[in-house]
Order: C-alpha cells, then sequence, then structure tokens
C-alpha cells in the first residue's frame, strides 16, 4: 500500500522521515496482536512499538462434556460446542475480546474455583504465558525476513513473567527499564505506572517512578532528539482523564455523568518538562485519547478500544527536530 | 484480586484477575437519566397541545404510540452500535466504519448542523414560555399591569433574541468558569425542578381538578389580565376561526407524529458519551430502550390528567382562536401556564413553568457538549484543525469547539426571533437523515465490519440474518416512515407539499458535509496526512 506521509515537509532537509508506529493496551485480545504486526508492512512503518498491557484480564473456561465437546459461558450466554470448527470459532471469539480460552474438565474447573485468591493468579499467570509465548512465536514468523523494529514492553496489568518471555524472544525486542536506539534516536522505557485503585501487578509512588525514569533519563546523550517511552501519560495533560472510582471500584457519578479526574502521573509530568524529549509515548488511560503539547515535547496516548477488535494507534514521523502525528484505528 | 462470576454449581464461569479496568458497570439509572433529560418530553408534550389546531381529530395517546414504535427498533440498534463501537462521537464513528469516512464526517455534520439550528428554537422558547409565561402568570394571579408588560416583552422581536441569546451565552460561561464539572452540578438541581415542576405537579394537578373548575380559573386569569369571561370570548373567537368539535381522526393521528418524533428520533443520547467509560451491554439496552419506555409511561400518564382539566375541545379552541381576544395577547398558553391556571395557585403556576423551563435551560448545555463531542472527533481524527479539539486545561472544555457552537447557537436564536423560515418541527426532517444513514450502517455492518460483528454479543443470526442486519433492517423501516410522516404532514414544517424547500436544504446540508470532508482530505493530502486511513481495518492475518 502506498503511504506518503509527511511527504511535503522540506525543512528539514530531503531526508525521509523515520515513521513509527505505536500502539498500547491490547490487553490480550490476538486479534489487535495480529494487526500490530502487520501494521508495519500496511503502514510502512520500519520500528512498531507496543506500549504495554498487552496480557488479558480474564479467562473463559472451556469444560468437556462428557460427549467429548465442549461447554462455555460468554457474555452471559451459555453454549454448547461440538466439532472441531466450532471450538476453534468460540475460542477466536473470546480471544478476540481479550480473554483467554482454556480447556478444562470438571474436576479442575472446581479445582481451580476452590483456589485462594492468591493461587489463582499464579494459575491466571501460567495459563496467560502459554498464550503470550505463542504470541512471540508468532511475531518471530511474521518478522523474519524484515528490517523492522519491534519493541515490547509490560505494562502496569501485565503479571511477572511476561519480561522473560519477551527477553527469549527473536524478533520482538525488550525495551522496558532500558535505552534502546534506532535511527539516531534513543528511546527509554518503563511500563510501571503510578498507584491505582486496582493495585494491579506493576505499580510504583510517584517518587520512585521520578528516580527509575531519571535514571535512564540522566544517561541520554541528546534528550531533545529522544523518545520517552512511558505507559503512564503525564498528570493533567489531557491524556490522562479517567472517570474517578470510589473504595469500591464503583464509578463516581457527577449529575447524570461519570466524574472524570486526571490520573496520570506527576513524575512523568516533571520528568517530560525537565528533559524536554522529541516525543513521548503513553498507554494505560483507555478513554483519553489525544495528543498534546508540554513544552516542545509532543505528548501520544493513542487510547484503546481493545474489545471492539480494533486497534487505535499512531502513525508518528520523525525528521530531525520535526514530528507529526495521525492517529489510526486500524 | 480474583474473582470469579457465575453460580456456584460447577458450571462454567469466567475468571478473571487483578488489572486496572475492571470497573464495575455505570449504573443504569444515569444513562436513563441522560436519555429522558435530552429527549425533551416537556416540550413535546407543549408543542402538541400548542399545534393541535394542525392535527383536528388526533388522539395525542396515538400519537405517542405510533413514534414510540417507530422509534423502537433505532433505540436498539444505537444501543447495539454503542455497545460494539463505545467510542466518543456516536454516529460519526459508526458510519465512518461501517460505510465510509465521508459518509459518516457528512452525517454528523449535517446532524450537528441541524442541532445548532434547533438551539434557537429553546433559546426563544425559553424567552417566550418561561420568562414570559412567568410574567403573565404573575399578572394573572395578581391583577398587576407590570407583570404583565414584563412577561409580553419576552414575546417580542428583541425580547426573543436578547433573552435566548443571554441564556446562550450563560451556559457557554458554564464550561469557560466550571467546565462540564459545573455543570453537571446545576444540571442535577435543574432535573430535579424539570421532574416535579414539569412532569409530576401538571399529571397531579389535571388528575384532580375538574374541567368546570378549571374554566372557572381561567375565566379569573383572564380577568386578572384584564379580559373578563374570557372562556365564552375563546369560545367565539375559535368559532369565528371555523373551529368545531371533531370527531376522531385516524389520519391526523398519524400526522402528529411529527410531533412525538421530537422525542422518539432522539432518545438515544448517551451514545456521545459511552466513549468516556466503559459501559456493559445491559446499560445500553436499558438506558435506551428502556429511555423510550419511560417517556412512554410518562406521557400515559400525562395526557389524561392534562385533558381532564383542560380538555381536548378547549385546547382545540386555543389552537385556532386570536389570542388577543380571550386576553392573552402576546400568544396562546403552553401546558405549564394553562395547568398553572388549573391549579387556581400562582406558586404552583409559578412552580411548573420554573420546572418546564429548567428543562429547556439544561438542554442547551447539554447540546452544547454533545456538538463540541463530534467536532472533538472531526478535530481527533484531522478533519478539522487540532485547534478545534485542543482542551482549555483550567476547565478541561473545548473552548474554541464551544465558542463556534455558541456563535451558530446565537444566530439560529436570530433565525427565529426575526423570521419564520423554519418551523418548530422543521429541523426533524435532517436530523432524522442521519439517523436513516446510521440504520444502513447497522444492517450492512455484519458484511463490512464482519470480525466486530462476530466478536460482539450481538452475533447471532435470526432465520439466517445477522441480528445487525434485522434491526438495522426495522430500524430503516422505523426511520423512514417518520421522514414519510414529515413529508407527508403539512404541520411538520417540512412537508413536501408546503415546505418543499426543506428537503432541498437537508440534501444541501448533508452535501455540505462531503465537500468539507474531501477538501479536508486533499489539504492533509498535501501535509502528508492521508485521512483514509483514519478507520481503515488492518488485516489480522
Amino acid at each position: 500500500m502506498a503511504l506518503r506521509l509527511w511527504r511535503s515537509r522540506g525543512s528539514e532537509g530531503a531526508s525521509k522521515p523515520l515513521r513509527i508506529y505505536y500502539a498500547s493496551d491490547i490487553h490480550g485480545s490476538e486479534r489487535l496482536w495480529r494487526k500490530f504486526l502487520n501494521a508495519a508492512k500496511v503502514y510502512e512503518a520500519p520500528v512498531i512499538v507496543m506500549g504495554g498491557d498487552v496480557t488479558g484480564k480474564a479467562i473463559v473456561p472451556l469444560v468437556e462434556q462428557p460427549d467429548g465437546g465442549y461447554e462455555m459461558d460468554l457474555f452471559g450466554h451459555r453454549e454448547l460446542l461440538s466439532g472441531e470448527e466450532q471450538v476453534k470459532d468460540a475460542e477466536t471469539r473470546i480471544g478476540a475480546n481479550g480473554m483467554y480460552p482454556h480447556k478444562m474438565d470438571y474436576e479442575e474447573l472446581a479445582a481451580v474455583q476452590a483456589m485462594s485468591e492468591q493461587e489463582r493468579e499464579i494459575w491466571f499467570a501460567d495459563v496467560m504465558l502459554l498464550t503470550f509465548e505463542r504470541w512471540l512465536t508468532l511475531a518471530d514468523e511474521r518478522l523474519a525476513g524484515t528490517q523492522v523494529r519491534c519493541f515490547l514492553m509490560p505494562g502496569n496489568d501485565d503479571p511477572p513473567g511476561v519480561d522473560q518471555a519477551i527477553e527469549r524472544a527473536v524478533r520482538v525486542e525488550a525495551c522496558d527499564d532500558r535505552i534502546v536506539e534506532f535511527e539516531g534516536h534513543a528511546m527509554i522505557s518503563l511500563g510501571y505506572s503510578n498507584i491505582t485503585p486496582f493495585h494491579s501487578p506493576r505499580e510504583l509512588d510517584e517518587d520512585e517512578l521520578y528516580r527509575r525514569v531519571d535514571a535512564l533519563a540522566c544517561q541520554l546523550d541528546d534528550p531533545a532528539s529522544a523518545v520517552f517511552n512511558l505507559h503512564v501519560p503525564p498528570y493533567d495533560s489531557t491524556l490522562d482523564n479517567a472517570a474517578e472510582l470510589d473504595g469500591d471500584l464503583g464509578v463516581v457519578m457527577q449529575g447524570s455523568e461519570p466524574k472524570i479526574i486526571p490520573v496520570g502521573s506527576t513524575a512523568v509530568r516533571e520528568l517530560i518538562e525537565r528533559y524536554q524529549p522529541l516525543l513521548s509515548l503513553h498507554g494505560h488511560v483507555h478513554e483519553s485519547a489525544g495528543a498534546k503539547r508540554i513544552g516542545r515535547t509532543l505528548c501520544i496516548n493513542p487510547g484503546s478500544d481493545y474489545h471492539t477488535g480494533r486497534i487505535a494507534g499512531c502513525l508518528i514521523a520523525l525528521r530531525g527536530s520535526d514530528v507529526r502525528h495521525q492517529f489510526v484505528t486500524g | 484480586m480474583s474473582t470469579t462470576t457465575g453460580d456456584m454449581a460447577g458450571a462454567p464461569r469466567l475468571f478473571t484477575r487483578k488489572a486496572t479496568g475492571l470497573v464495575r458497570e455505570g449504573k443504569t439509572r444515569d444513562a436513563l437519566f441522560y436519555n429522558v433529560m435530552w429527549s425533551s418530553v416537556a416540550l413535546t408534550f407543549a408543542f402538541y397541545w400548542l399545534f393541535i389546531g394542525f392535527y383536528p381529530g388526533s388522539n395525542a395517546l396515538l400519537g405517542v404510540a405510533f413514534a414510540a414504535i417507530l422509534g423502537v427498533p433505532g433505540a436498539f440498534l444505537y444501543a447495539m452500535l454503542t455497545q460494539v463501537m463505545p467510542r466518543t462521537g456516536g454516529d460519526y464513528v459508526f458510519n465512518s466504519r461501517a460505510l465510509h469516512p465521508s459518509i459518516g464526517f457528512a452525517a454528523n455534520f449535517s446532524y450537528c448542523g441541524w442541532l445548532a439550528l434547533v438551539f434557537g428554537l429553546y433559546s426563544t422558547y425559553i424567552a417566550s414560555y418561561g420568562f414570559g409565561a412567568f410574567g403573565r402568570t404573575m399578572a394573572g394571579f395578581t391583577g398587576s399591569h407590570g407583570w404583565l408588560e414584563f412577561g409580553e416583552w419576552f414575546s417580542t422581536h428583541w425580547g426573543l433574541f436578547i433573552t435566548g441569546s443571554v441564556v446562550l451565552l450563560l451556559s457557554a460561561a458554564l464550561f469557560a468558569v466550571g467546565g462540564t464539572r459545573l455543570f453537571f452540578k446545576i444540571q442535577v438541581g435543574a432535573f430535579a425542578l424539570y421532574v416535579i415542576g414539569a412532569l409530576l405537579m401538571p399529571a397531579l394537578v389535571g388528575l384532580f381538578q375538574s374541567h368546570s373548575g378549571f374554566i372557572a380559573n381561567f375565566n379569573s386569569y383572564a380577568a386578572n389580565l384584564g379580559t373578563p369571561h374570557a372562556y365564552g370570548k375563546l369560545v367565539g373567537s375559535a368559532q369565528k376561526a371555523g373551529f368545531a368539535p371533531t370527531k376522531f381522526s385516524l389520519e391526523y393521528s398519524l400526522r402528529s407524529v411529527s410531533v412525538f418524533w421530537f422525542i422518539f428520533g432522539y432518545i438515544y443520547a448517551s451514545t456521545y458519551f459511552a466513549g468516556e467509560i466503559r459501559l456493559q451491554k445491559r446499560v445500553h439496552m436499558k438506558s435506551m430502550p428502556g429511555a423510550l419506555l419511560l417517556v412512554v409511561v410518562a406521557l400515559f400518564v400525562m395526557i389524561p390528567t392534562f385533558t381532564h382539566a383542560a380538555s381536548y375541545t378547549f385546547n382545540g379552541m386555543l389552537g385556532v382562536a386570536e389570542p388577543a381576544a380571550y386576553g392573552f395577547a402576546s400568544g396562546a398558553p403552553a401546558y405549564p401556564e394553562i395547568m398553572g391556571i388549573a391549579s387556581g395557585s400562582a406558586v404552583l403556576g409559578v412552580i411548573m413553568i420554573v420546572g418546564f423551563t429548567a428543562g429547556l435551560l439544561i438542554w442547551l448545555p447539554q447540546t452544547m457538549i454533545l456538538i463540541s463531542r463530534s467536532m472533538f472527533a472531526w478535530s481527533f481524527d484531522r478533519i478539522m484543525p487540532d485547534k478545534l479539539s485542543a482542551i482549555e486545561p483550567r476547565s478541561r472544555s473545548p473552548l474554541l469547539a464551544i465558542a463556534i457552537v455558541l456563535v451558530l447557537a446565537i444566530g439560529s436564536t436570530a433565525i427565529y426571533a426575526f423570521t419564520t423560515w423554519f418551523s418548530t418541527l422543521a429541523i426533524l426532517l435532517g436530523l432524522t437523515f442521519t439517523l436513516l444513514v446510521t440504520s444502513i450502517s447497522g444492517m450492512v455492518l455484519p458484511f463490512t465490519q464482519k470480525a466486530m460483528v462476530d466478536a460482539s454479543p450481538y452475533a447471532r443470526k435470526v432465520m439466517g440474518i445477522p441480528l445487525f442486519t434485522l434491526v438495522g433492517g426495522f430500524s430503516f423501516l422505523g426511520f423512514a416512515t417518520a421522514i414519510f410522516i414529515l413529508l407527508w404532514d403539512e404541520g411538520s414544517g417540512a412537508s413536501l407539499s408546503k415546505d418543499p424547500g426543506k428537503i432541498e436544504l437537508t440534501g444541501i446540508v448533508y452535501a455540505a458535509g462531503f465537500a468539507i470532508y474531501f477538501i479536508a482530505r486533499a489539504i492533509r493530502r498535501t501535509q502528508g496526512i492521508d485521512l483514509s486511513l483514519a478507520h481503515r481495518e488492518l488485516p489480522p492475518e
């Protein structure tokens, strides 16, 4: 597909801009992962970055029946599945919604139901990692023979074990908590978020978050040409507006609408204001997609609609100090 | 924490884990509240009785029922589309993805354009049936000529324009000063006033006041306005204008759907804020079709109680008589003033008018939010300049977008205050045309966005027809029938026989939307941005 992005910009010389595709928060949707891998080709982006929260939040048991079929409960509808085709179709539907299909018998189901919360978290991580490893294998296959650089980091929702799996991948490059370089740009990444009401696996208080990012940023030779890839958006940037939750995780309503408050990180904001990188990429807050300048830094949050089967992303072209963006829903 | 859902009988269930975003679903009543509020039940109820001269022999209950039936499939379709595409922008997103971005933009541009025109209707009604009716009510109960003059000024051309512009400026100022937070705080109080004053109290007064008691109060009220024996004069003026009690007419009951379509075609407003929080399936199902049901129930209570005190015949005469003849020189009274008269109490009368006005006032900032959110979506996709979606940090409002809406709304107020270009209902044709496009999106969605539908809770088929296609088809029938009635009914202000220009204007506005999209696309292309990529689906395989 011919894509002529940013072709008219001549002020930075005739060099071709570096095109980056950024997406985040696909939350276990295999369909979106596949789309992400294809974005490099479709959008002609030699660098693709997945900004965290790649794993899902729910497992849908496919419970084996005496006749060899399976029973599942999806969106409150109980379905009996018979034959390989029906089972595969069900697995696709479950995966498309960011959940993991898991075949089990009634005995295992009862065992999982009887687990403590902590035991079930471990069981969940094991099931999830099986799928995640397969995703990474798929990426290795899809990206083999290309020059595409594919960066991936876990987000605050991703449990332990994801990091190691990424490290083992061949064509997918780990970038969390380190500096990576591409085409003359350095990128620092951190998948941790500030503290949320959910107590998700990767959360840090603001001071520690600042310290971790600052430890990377201070190593940059030229912060002005750098890219920050920080899962949590800067505080009060309009990229971090989300519904306020009460102590019971219920949505706080104001009149007839949810009360919206900034939930981003003050540390991230301070770091952007201090180092003024060229570009800052964020996810985390699904409902607050947008682009915002903080000083000279273009901050992007493409948002996420992972459960719709469409991947919310952003195309970014870097040429010298010039940066342009276009949101795309693929 | 890890949780499970389902029963405890060892049946399959869902296992979830610690993660952000697993919030409890938004309460159904909140979305329901929003939809009921935006659908202007009280205003539409006032319309019917003010325009009953156009619908002799019509039965309001039948008109409500017909309009509701036409709107039911649309309510379900919007609920389903909102579930599968819960993004800010509502139909703009649905139509862009299901059909083409140019169609999505043109339809939404058209919808917003016609909505901007409706502002003038609300702002001038606030002047005449809010402030004006308040002044007249005070005069009617006190005999004060000063109050009468005060009230009558609001029905003059300048009174309409100045008052309408002031309330619009105040609505916009809400966002500049306190953003949506302040608006929602005010909205809660205004809605309480609305429900009590405009819905509950008129029903109670109508229930307990007899027709003869109402006529006695009417005479007394008009006498304080300077016209004794007003009922007799009303009868005389109506007869002179050719009024005669009419038998039931099915045809005019059908035509009266034009009026009640003002509610039932537009009871899906929560679709526009669905993108700001993920709500679950049942919320939309209960809040959109549920709002429709609730409004039907409200009207089925209001209509018989109202006619118990102020009969069809009385309102029919008001609809054709010369208002000055029975002492209401600035215009026929709307139902809150009528029920104020029926109550015989200035306090109750004022409460009903204040409640009615509060409903109209709520609608102004609410619609500013809706249009500005659509503008935000256009800007986000780079069809419009970035500045249009710029959020002012302090109030967290898109102030430029709101300023543009304000200018359009004041322009619309001028149109309604100084001209007769648009009747009260004329705008419904343009608005419904967008709904028709959305119903086509519903029909084709299983084919143009198969994967999205397959992954949704609405993947099933009924008699081999995809559920979306079926509901979209019924919605299309409902919306197309509503358009047919608007074009047929001479009281709609958009009929082919009396107002052929309105359908041309509808087409022109839509064409303008297409033109803007393709101009924007050409401009963006020179900047290296391809607008067609915004909604192009990536292949998963």
